[in-house]
């Protein structure tokens, strides 16, 4: 079991250090925008100037969960989509308009994925694995089955989480190569994992990946297949958060969670903040169940548990 | 358990296969020339000479995509090479990038800043997830497929990763590695970072001055023994320990005293329960920095003290492939293992003043040799040593 110690999350949302995010939770409209802590708060003001969207989102919500737990991260691994495409346009832009022999590095420091893993450690000062994942729509599903693998080696204190930023050159692709009626949005979250119970109320049971996934009906069956080989079955479902709304049919409360998020490829990392405060919420319901279908030709599932009352 | 390589593959400057890569690295015939492109004839660097449509035509690639995709997919194949896919052996496949698909988008990005004319079909090969789901699309590989984004560390994590994904249990084969390709994006990008030399790199030497650049993939075929006894492949190496840590010090610079480095090398020793004394050879990360190969030179020695074995960076064969490059080594680092091989720093004059390590400078054969420690340290301070073992 990998019990969830604590969970940030910074979105067009007010999520950022709430108690129950579903307190203010609203579906979003294209007016909604990112809603952004005061990073100074986490970051020094001459750095803060130098740093995207995706690195503040990352490096704050990191450190508000580091200063939740006790100890010290002993693994940090970070998915993340499209990565940090603010500066990876920046230096394209640069590369093609700058003449002569010095530019700017900053840009192309900050441009690779693993600037948001590498940041984080650099700015808690942790000499841990670290790692950066990135596999389009499934992108914190890989992340999260490392940090769980990282559990099961043995580690303590897990940092999963996932970051992407939205560009407006996006929106030059809306319809042909991204099919969605979303708008593009930017978020982060990132949880704090334990193998011990510590003050958590849910566990993520289970996370699997599916890839080369075609029809409805193999989806039905990789999800019943995924409870079963987690010993339930879709009636003990109270919830699912789904990507699309395909399978409604599947539990009796079903959320579409990029209702929520809007677009961004690593958005099941905030449905995992929002099953964790389901249950908190909603003190009756036990089991919730991520689908993330965004892309149709692959599938992550993640189940989540509250914890068992101790007699 | 133990962790067993049953295939590789490698493309690089010096070689398109593992073959070809061994009688370059046997004749110590560099890779690095002047460039070729537009963008790259200013520089000394490891190109591959096929353009895009030639590796297509040439290796029989049944898909158009980026130069990252299809150099990934060329030694993919090969590492792969007669494996059978079948239901009873769950596969998986794990690759390293950098920049993904950026050597195509960024010339359709140009087009767009000109006069936004830029085909936008070309965007869909950008995401580095998607270069590794073309490369397992071209092995047929439908399961578990990741892409580790850590720089120049990424084709060494892959590795780690897929040996993690095999002792867990949730995969019983997996193909690991890395690529990347040259483009215009990472040229400019590391002549910002004013680290390249205008000559041929010269890794640990007093007078380096920095990286030549350079392309390729390289992939391995991971199988646990139990795997072996269905599909019947022969073991070419043992993997026998892995580590990954955090420098924590500079966003790109490496700690003066290699911090990270000595934690990498130290806890992939401790994952393959060996001392320092049973390493016979270390293919060094060795980028030919100052600031690199000054702080790795720390490291080994905190590890190995007085009795550093025998080291070479091979980057002076094939430039800095960045992502590919933890790949490359090791395939190197197995056909060391198997032929009994140290491979030669190229271009080695004199010793660096303040730590007077003295690196392999020739080509020579017959050595026994057990265990190779292989280091990646990629910007970003991510760290990470494996150890191959003879079978």
């Amino acid at each position: 079991m990998y019990f969830i110690q604590h969970i940030e999350s910074i979105t067009h949302q007010n999520s950022f250090q709430k108690e129950n995010i579903w307190d203010e939770l609203k579906p979003l409209t294209a007016e909604n925008q990112l809603i952004s802590p005061d990073y100074k708060n986490y970051i020094p003001v001459a750095a803060l100037r130098r740093l995207s969207t995706i690195l503040r989102m990352g490096i704050t919500a990191s450190k508000a969960c580091q200063e939740k737990v006790p100890n010290e991260f002993d693994s940090i691994s970070v998915g993340t989509a499209l990565g940090c495409l603010t500066d990876t346009e920046k230096f394209l832009v640069t590369i093609n308009t700058v003449s002569g022999d010095v530019l700017s590095p900053t840009a192309f420091i900050q441009s690779t994925h693993n600037t948001i893993s590498g940041q984080i450690s650099l700015d808690l000062k942790n000499h841990a694995y670290n790692m950066t994942h990135t596999q389009n729509a499934l992108s914190f599903e890989v992340a999260l089955k490392d940090g769980l693998l990282c559990i099961d080696e043995g580690k303590k204190s897990v940092l999963v989480g996932a970051a992407d930023e939205a560009i407006p050159f996006l929106e030059r692709l809306r319809g042909s190569l991204i099919l969605t009626h979303l708008p593009f949005t930017s978020g982060a979250t990132f949880a704090v994992l334990s193998g011990e119970k510590g003050n958590s109320i849910a566990f993520v049971q289970a996370c699997e990946v599916y890839f080369s996934t075609k029809s409805q009906e193999t989806l039905v069956t990789l999800i019943n297949q995924f409870l079963d080989a987690n010993n339930c079955s879709s009636g003990d479902l109270d919830l699912i958060l789904e990507a699309r709304s395909d399978f409604r049919f599947l539990a009796k409360n079903h959320i579409s969670f990029t209702d929520y998020t809007g677009f961004y490829q690593s958005a099941s990392a905030f449905a995992l903040h929002m099953a964790n405060d389901w249950l908190i919420g909603n003190a009756d319901d036990k089991r919730i169940l991520i689908v993330n279908n965004l892309e149709s030709n692959k599938l992550g599932l993640t189940l989540i548990n509250r914890n068992e009352v101790e007699a | 358990m133990r962790i067993y390589v049953t295939g590789y593959g490698v493309i690089s400057s010096i070689g398109e296969n593992v073959e070809e890569t061994l009688l370059a690295l046997k004749s110590e015939k560099t890779g690095i020339k002047q460039g070729r492109k537009p963008y790259t004839e200013r520089f000394k660097v490891g190109e591959i000479s096929w353009t895009n449509q030639e590796l297509i035509e040439r290796f029989g690639l049944t898909q158009n995509a980026s130069r990252t995709a299809l150099l990934g997919m060329i030694a993919a194949k090969e590492a792969f090479g007669e494996h059978e896919l079948s239901s009873e052996v769950r596969t998986g496949l794990i690759s390293g990038t950098s920049v993904g698909g950026m050597d195509v988008s960024e010339i359709a990005y140009k087009d767009y800043l000109k006069d936004e004319s830029d085909d936008l079909n070309v965007y869909k090969n950008h995401s580095s997830g998607t270069t590794s789901e073309q490369i397992a699309q071209e092995l047929g590989i439908r399961g578990y497929v990741n892409t580790i984004s850590t720089a120049c560390s990424s084709a060494a994590n892959s590795i780690m990763l897929g040996a993690r994904m095999l002792l867990s249990g949730q995969l019983d084969r997996v193909v690991v590695g890395g690529t990347d390709g040259l483009s215009q994006f990472t040229i400019a990008g590391f002549r910002s970072l004013m680290i390249f030399d205008e000559e041929w790199c010269r890794p640990f030497d007093e007078t380096r001055k920095g990286i030549n650049l350079g392309e390729g993939a390289a992939f391995l075929v991971l199988e646990t023994e139990e795997t072996m006894r269905k599909t019947g492949k022969k073991p070419l190496a043992v993997l026998s320990g892995w580590a990954n840590a955090s420098d924590a010090y500079h966003q790109t610079a490496s700690s003066p005293e290699g911090y990270g480095a000595t934690l990498a090398m130290k806890s992939a020793l401790k994952v393959a329960r060996l001392n320092p004394a049973d390493i016979d050879y270390i293919n060094a990360h060795g980028t030919a920095t100052p600031n690199n190969d000054l702080s790795e030179s720390h490291g080994i020695k905190t590890v190995f003290g007085s009795s550093v074995p025998p080291f070479s960076s091979t980057k002076s064969y094939t430039g800095h492939t960045l992502a590919a490059s933890g790949g490359i080594e090791a395939v190197f680092a197995i056909l060391a293992l198997n032929k009994g091989i140290l491979l030669p720093n190229l271009n080695f004059g004199q010793a660096i003043e303040e730590t007077g390590l003295i690196p392999v400078k020739n080509y020579s054969e017959g050595h026994e040799i057990k265990h190779i420690l292989s280091n990646s340290f990629g910007f970003g301070g991510n760290n990470s040593s494996i150890i191959l073992s003879a079978v």
